[in-house]
């Protein structure tokens, strides 16, 4: 069963010319006839199912369109043209901790991260100390954020993103963060987290993830497929178009 | 009910972040409308207090005022603010944006009903007492909150799409600050000055609560209807202006 479905897609940004954020300037360049918009297009007739338990690598160059497509399939930017599917509780992961606060501690942060990804509150008060444990913070829980390091912050966001099971995750580029010991956890979780079924878009620059993770994998250039399937062969082409 | 679990997290979140920043903490709510209260007062009582009406006392009726104008210029911004300014959130988790609105309308009240107690203590000393209909100004502070959280929606979509727009609004909010009778009586006014600072709507809101509160002023029907009209359509204006503008505009962040 598909549980993304993505049909001819396209995502266009209207761009002022001229624009530099000011209703001063838009009034007075409005008032001469100098408003002129131009439509940049971000991602242009992408298509794509993704079943249970499979793994999506998308690549591409930095400003390819990876990000804008995964903001799209998290139902945050809405498509222009085209249409998209996404069945199932979405667990984003496009930026570990989105709305962590360094003021607040960091059981009251897990509590808003998961209620904001639209979790029950207390389904997660329930297992906020499996989280702290699975992220090694077990003693810091009551403590505020900036008393963290990077690393056991980055631990907590991915523990509380995968707390909770979920028919697809949307993964950028968080399995490069933390040290090696971090990064094996993680990945087991992931694993886990496929073998029971979920679905997952995985956006990295890290080939040797990718080459172990990926099911399958579109190679975006410029916003369109450049080359899309089996996952060995999109990253050799795309690791020799760098050579 | 994810969505009320979230409005709750997020008022609770900005009381708490408002209120440990500071080195007074909590006090502050308190402090601020006394203070800019106590110079109006010092300025204007000499000039003001004996223009207005038989009965009633300039002190309440000025801090009333200060605590309405505050809630109003200091929600709408923060209710705008609450959307401008959490675009890490809003582009990276599906959440709808006017849960961030309305959290900061809420906690705008919280803020104002704190104020509440100052006030009280200032009608006593000032020899009047509360009046039976006192809940009632929680009533016309709950409309007042709808109202805020409209306007913010509006004012978030500008604030991300023009820098310069956060003056702009602050400019027209001032403006409607001295079109508000906060510390002069609208009685000394010309007609056609009476008739603008009247048409203002938060001109509605204050007459109702200085009435609701201790009777210190008179509020007329067209007032309670203009609370409860302009409390029910304001967030329904902004709510479609918003939904007709976010898909362009999120993509700005």
């Amino acid at each position: 069963m598909a549980v993304i479905e993505v049909n001819n897609l396209r995502l266009t940004y209207r761009v002022l010319m001229n624009r530099s954020g000011s209703l001063k300037e838009l009034f007075r360049d409005a008032i001469k006839g100098r408003v002129r918009i131009n439509n940049f297009v971000a991602l242009d007739d992408i298509s794509f199912t993704l079943e249970k338990g499979e793994v999506l690598a998308i690549l591409g160059r930095n400003g390819a369109g990876k990000s804008t497509l995964l903001k799209v399939l998290a139902k945050v930017l809405p498509p222009t043209e085209g249409t998209v599917k996404v069945e199932g509780a979405i667990a984003p992961m496009i930026e570990l901790g989105a709305g962590f606060h360094p003021e607040l501690t960091g059981t009251e942060n897990v509590l808003f991260y998961s209620t904001l990804m639209g979790r029950d509150i207390r389904k997660t008060r329930a297992k906020l100390v499996e989280i702290g444990e699975w992220a090694e913070v077990t003693d810091h829980m009551e403590f505020p954020l900036r008393t963290f390091s990077s690393g056991m912050v980055a631990r907590l966001a991915f523990a509380t993103a995968t707390s909770e099971t979920a028919e697809i995750l949307l993964v950028d580029e968080i399995l490069s963060v933390g040290d090696a010991g971090f990064r094996e956890k993680s990945k087991n979780r992931l694993l886990e987290l496929i073998d029971s079924g979920a679905a997952v878009v995985l956006v990295s620059h890290d080939m040797s993830a990718v080459r172990s993770l990926a099911t399958r994998a579109i190679w975006l250039e410029s916003g369109k497929v450049k080359m899309s399937g089996n996952p060995k062969e999109v990253v050799s082409a795309y690791e020799k178009s760098f050579l | 009910m994810q969505s009320l679990q979230l409005i709750r997290l997020l008022v609770d979140r900005e009381l708490t972040l408002r209120y440990k920043r500071s080195v007074i903490g909590i006090g502050w709510t308190l402090l601020n409308p006394m203070l800019t209260s106590l110079i109006l007062w010092w300025v204007f009582s000499s000039i003001f207090a004996s223009r207005l009406p038989d009965g009633t006392q300039f002190a309440p009726y000025l801090i009333a005022g200060v605590l309405v104008s505050a809630f109003v210029s200091q929600g709408i911004t923060s209710a705008a603010e609450a959307v401008a300014g959490n675009g890490s959130i809003l582009t990276k988790v599906f959440v709808r944006p006017q849960i961030f609105t309305i959290s900061s309308a809420m906690a705008s009240l919280v803020n104002f009903a704190i104020g509440m107690i100052p006030f009280i203590a200032v009608v006593y000393v000032s020899g009047q007492t509360l009046a039976w209909t006192f809940p009632l100004v929680f009533v016309v502070g709950f409309f007042l909150a709808l109202f805020i959280a409209g306007v913010g929606l509006m004012c978030s979509i500008l604030f991300i799409r023009f820098d310069d727009s956060r003056n702009i609004i602050a400019l027209v909010l001032m403006i409607l600050t001295y079109l508000t009778p906060i510390f002069y009586p609208i009685s000394m006014l010309s007609e056609t000055m009476q008739n603008v600072v009247n048409a203002n709507p938060f001109t509605s809101y204050l007459n109702c609560i200085r009435w609701a509160a201790s009777d210190n002023s008179s509020a007329t029907l067209t007032n309670w209807i203009v609370v409860v009209a302009t409390g029910l359509i304001m967030p329904a204006i902004g709510t479609l202006v918003f939904k007709k503008f976010w898909p362009r505009t999120v993509a700005l962040f």
